[in-house]
């Protein structure tokens, strides 16, 4: 009933003869994902307070920072931060400078999604009440002080479902690291391919195995953050 | 020392680019009285409240807190130079402020909105601003809902809520702006109960309202803004019972059969 062709291109054994070297590279896509994850909140929140701040230079250089990341293709963004980039930073300098395949990918996955998250972190603070704020001052608190402990905590609840949205497309876009060689599952598959001359199997393996772990994780988290986040809400 | 009044507001304009909203404002609220504001909408009245603990910077004048201006410090040569935002913010610990839409926090219990400010400003520990907590919400009869959030609670809840974090700072007078005017009427009551319950207790206050039975009964002093200026002020029996301005007089013909 079925070809041959389509049997063998659902046949999971070679995929899970591989598991070993396929399990080590999903684990470069977590340690990127990681890594360029916390890059992007940090900068995205630190974008997204100069966007919001009251002097006007504040607001050029955050709106600078969205417009330049968010509007780059990340494929792009890590070719150039990886083959461009050091050349740009050696003649500055006059070394020679070459960037690890592991910092390449993180610094041009964190700069991209820090474009998105510093969005998100903008319209979840300009959504908290201004009242809010003047209660706080009212009370004497300081602006650091009503920042995280008023607005901050507001936000992170508001930006929860987006939030989590944007972690699981930079996972998603973990996989095209393997092009700067950064030695990922999607690595993996293009070496195991060599060999064995199969690469159908392979990418349905490494297709349902990112499928299972973003699926779980995603459903993890919203299930767990769910009733805390609606609790401020009617 | 004893007569030196809790609030002094001494020639208070506020300019909003053309607009002068507050055109010289100048009273005194003695220690332990109670003051009402009363004016149509737009006469300056809640910016008049915001200068007072400075949420606004006024354009002119100064606000003297137990003597203490707000605005200013004069070292002993007698110059004057300008309070940096952190002497401002612990000078505004003295003044609680009550919103028209209450501002509760909404991401922390009754209580945890009741002891922040406590906490994190005054620097008490944990468990003595839970105590002053507990009995700030006792004292707007609320200490059951201590761990409800603000979404659970109604609106003249959640307004004793906002007054119990005001008196947990133990303020030198506290400033309500509207405290009603959001609520529907059978809630407006049990606010109105609280208030009247602290003015007995010698609270200093200033209450921006349109609830005119209340000005009334509760003041010792009324006071009729139009137009950024005090038009009329005296006891409540004279401002209510014979107005001096025509203004005043019109003003309050509007709320015939509240006050009277
Ligand atoms: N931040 C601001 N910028 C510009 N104009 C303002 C600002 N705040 C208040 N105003 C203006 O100042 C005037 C007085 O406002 P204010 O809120 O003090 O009046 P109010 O007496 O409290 O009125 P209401 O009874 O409606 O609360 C209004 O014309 C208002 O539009
Ligand atoms: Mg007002």
């Amino acid at each position: 009933m079925f070809s041959d062709a389509l049997r063998e291109s659902v046949d999971l054994s070679l995929f899970w003869d591989y598991r070993e070297v396929m399990l080590s590279g999903l684990a470069f896509n977590f340690h990127v994902f990681a890594a360029s994850a916390t890059a992007a909140i940090a900068l995205g929140l630190g974008a997204a307070l100069l966007r919001v701040a009251q002097a006007l230079p504040f607001r050029v250089l955050g709106t600078l920072h969205v417009e330049t990341f968010r509007n780059a293709p990340d494929y792009i963004m890590l070719v150039w931060v990886h083959f461009v980039l050091p050349l740009l930073l050696g003649a500055a300098l006059g070394t020679r400078i070459e960037f690890h395949p592991f910092a390449s990918a993180v610094i041009a996955l964190g700069l991209v999604y820090s474009g998105y998250y510093a969005e998100t972190f903008r319209a979840g603070i300009q959504s908290i009440p201004r009242g809010h704020l003047e209660a706080g001052r009212a009370c004497g608190m300081s602006e650091r002080q009503i920042l995280w402990r008023i607005v901050m905590p507001q936000v992170v609840r508001r930006m929860l479902p987006e939030g989590l949205n944007q972690l699981v497309s930079l996972f998603k876009a973990t996989t095209i690291v393997s092009l700067i060689t950064v030695p990922d599952l999607m690595y993996r598959v293009s070496m195991v391919t060599a060999t064995e001359m199969k690469p159908l199997p392979l990418y349905t393996g490494a297709a349902l195995l990112y499928f299972a772990v973003v699926f779980a994780a995603a459903s993890l988290v919203r299930l767990a953050s769910e009733r805390w986040r609606r609790r401020i809400l009617a | 020392m004893d007569d030196m009044p809790a609030i002094r507001a001494s020639g208070i304009r506020k300019r909003f680019g053309e607009l002068e909203v507050l055109r010289g404002v100048s009273f005194d609220v003695r220690r332990g009285s109670v003051v009402s504001m009363i004016g149509a909408s737009g006469s300056g009245k809640s910016t008049l409240l915001r200068c007072i603990n400075r949420l606004e910077a006024p354009t002119e004048g100064e606000v003297y807190i137990d003597g203490v201006p707000m605005g200013f410090v004069e070292d002993r040569g007698g110059r004057r130079r300008a309070r940096s935002l952190a002497e401002i913010n612990r000078l505004r610990r003295d003044l609680g402020m009550v919103f028209q839409q209450f501002n509760l926090w909404p991401h922390m219990t009754a209580l945890g909105n009741v002891i922040e400010a406590p906490m994190r400003v005054r620097g008490l520990p944990r468990a003595e601003a839970v105590a002053l907590g507990e009995a700030a919400l006792e004292q707007v009869r609320l200490a059951e809902k201590r761990d409800a959030y603000p979404a659970h609670l109604s609106g003249g809840q959640q307004q004793r809520v906002a007054i119990a974090r005001a008196l947990a700072m133990q303020p030198k007078a506290m400033l309500f702006d509207e405290a009603t005017s959001s609520l529907d009427p059978e809630l407006t009551e049990e606010v109105l109960a609280v208030m009247r319950d602290l003015a007995q207790r010698g609270t200093t206050m200033i209450v921006v309202t349109h609830e005119m039975r209340f000005a009334r009964e509760v003041s010792d002093e009324v006071m009729f803004l139009h137009d950024g200026v005090i038009e009329e002020s005296g006891p409540p029996g004279q401002v209510f019972g014979a107005p001096r301005s025509e203004r005043c007089r019109q003003f309050l013909s509007k709320f015939i059969g509240q006050a009277r």
